[in-house]
């Protein structure tokens, strides 16, 4: 029988860090603009798919990077750097095709509905939004939101990723990364889905009035990923 | 929003209490059985696994349903997804720690990620479904049980580690089988779109459960097949019976899904080849 007391006294710290990393990717979720079907449509603002694919594609994409780092250093500012570039980079890869899909393939102005003027760039919206939609695209605002929050998702999802490999245990090597890599796929999907129960399934950014109500999916996902982050380390310490 | 669903109850033909039963006891006898015959018998028995995860993916076909049905704002995938995530969490945790009692240990803590995950929706999140909390635990257990019995389809054992003789692997774990090796990304997707398709490809004003669970079947038949696949190249597996019994499975089930899909539909009708271009002229 394992000593699971001790395992959770011991990596006490990663426990903290691993739930901290499940409450960025909450806070990270809201910031990204995601449209969901209406946008799908360019009835929307936002990327056109849902919360999850894209907070998967940022997260995973973080993993890599921060998996790749890791084969050449140990520093934990750089791994976690990578990891954060590389979802940063993803989603604004993801953003700008889905941006030429929408202004030179449906042929529509990006625009938001939610606010009259851009907070960023203090351009006229409301005048550009078509009628019986609720905006369309990427404005300059929600570009840069989707940027900031996909960096937060992948310094969150890194974060775990490199909390799980500093526990000790008897694994070999290469199912010990297999393990916490799969480990912190599952808490991104978790902490992906509860923040998109928050937001309805659409957001555009900072500037919609839904990002206010972060705190509650953070403090949900506090709660979820702490318990998830203890079953994971008690797993993972005791092999 | 993106979810469709009526903001009401599902209407069920078949309870969800018996759909519980059937998931919960189906996937732990497949699991179970697989684990022991393929000791017994030989690795041609690891089949039974995936007839265990089929019971539980149209367990959680149901659930998505019936929660599904209120509209969750945010399509349906995200909680198939949800599913998974929790299910690999728990499995992670409950093989590791359990042993010979692992599935049953996946199956306890994914119920308790999924109770906390729902009570969480309706409490913090204010999603007011009055199914939140049974149904996430529901999706959370059958998420688990999926992953635990494609796991064992695919490598002839639920065991975490693997198990050495004098130096010598004689049984490869789930540790280095599937999870090292990446299969579990292929359990992660194919069980996670069996559970979320179904209620997603249905839904509408005239979605009924049996087709629904027809669908389901049918996918879980999928999940079958591909684990079969995967158990080819596994020396403690065996992977052909499990694909032709997957096949097979299919083939009914499409069968059946079709039969409902016409029996549903006001009208099918051929529409015939698209017109060429002389004819458009």
């Amino acid at each position: 029988m394992i000593d699971i007391v001790g395992i959770i006294a011991e990596d006490f710290l990663n426990i903290l860090l691993i739930t901290l990393g499940g409450m960025l990717i909450a806070l990270g979720v809201h910031l990204v603009p995601v449209g969901g079907a209406p946008a799908a449509m360019a009835q929307a603002t936002g990327v056109g798919t849902g919360t999850v694919q894209l907070a998967a594609g940022a997260g995973l994409t973080g993993l890599v990077t921060a998996g790749f780092m890791m084969n050449v250093t140990e520093s934990m500012a750089l791994i976690i750097a990578s990891g954060t570039i590389g979802a940063m980079i993803m989603i604004s890869v993801t953003m700008i095709v889905g941006q030429w899909m929408y202004v030179y393939g449906v042929g529509c102005p990006p625009a938001s509905a939610k606010v009259k003027y851009d907070p960023i760039t203090k351009d006229r919206q409301d005048l550009y939004v078509s009628q019986g939609t609720e905006g369309h695209g990427i404005p300059t605002a929600s570009f840069i939101s989707g940027v900031i929050g996909a960096g937060l998702g992948g310094l969150g999802g890194s974060l775990i990723y490199y909390s799980l490999l500093s526990i000790e245990n008897g694994l070999p090597e290469a199912n010990f990364i297999g393990i916490a890599s799969i480990f912190a796929i599952g808490l991104f999907f978790v902490n992906a889905v509860i923040p998109s129960y928050n937001i309805g399934g659409t957001i555009e950014g900072f500037h919609d009035p839904k990002f206010k109500k972060f705190p509650k999916a953070v403090l949900a996902s506090f709660v979820a990923t702490f318990l998830a982050a203890i079953m994971g380390v008690v797993a993972i310490g005791g092999m | 929003m993106s979810a469709g669903g009526g903001g009401g109850g599902a209407h069920e033909a078949i309870p969800q209490n018996k759909l519980i039963a059937f998931g919960v006891i189906g996937g732990l006898v497949g699991i179970y059985a697989a684990y022991f015959l393929v000791d017994i018998i030989g690795p041609s028995m690891s089949f039974l696994g995936a007839l265990g995860a089929i019971c539980s993916i149209v367990w959680g076909a149901s659930a998505v349903r019936r929660v599904a049905n209120y509209g969750l704002g945010t399509g349906v995938p995200s909680i198939g997804m949800l599913a998974l995530g929790i299910g690999v969490i728990a499995t992670t945790f409950g093989l590791a720690v359990g042993g010979i009692a692992g599935p049953l240990v996946a199956l306890v803590f994914a119920s308790l990620i999924g109770l906390v995950v729902g009570m969480l929706g309706n409490k913090v999140l204010n999603m007011g479904i009055p199914i939140m909390v049974q149904s996430t635990t529901e999706i959370a257990a059958a998420g688990a049980l999926t992953i635990v019995g494609l796991s064992t389809s695919m490598i002839g054992t639920f065991m975490f580690f693997d198990e050495i003789v004098n130096g010598v692997v004689v049984a490869q774990g789930v540790a280095s089988g599937v999870m090292t090796t990446g299969y579990i990304a292929v359990i992660f997707i194919a069980g996670g779109l069996a559970i979320l398709h179904p209620y997603n490809a249905n839904l509408g004003p005239d979605e009924k459960q049996d087709r629904t669970l027809a669908c389901a079947f049918e996918k879980g038949a999928i999940a079958m097949i591909l684990a079969g696949i995967v158990a080819t190249i596994t020396p403690f597996a065996s992977g052909s019976i499990t694909i032709l019994i997957g096949i097979a499975i299919w083939y009914v089930s499409f069968s059946g899904y079709y039969k409902r899909v016409k029996r549903d539909a006001f009208m099918v009708t051929g529409s015939g080849l698209l017109p060429s271009k002389e004819e458009l002229e």
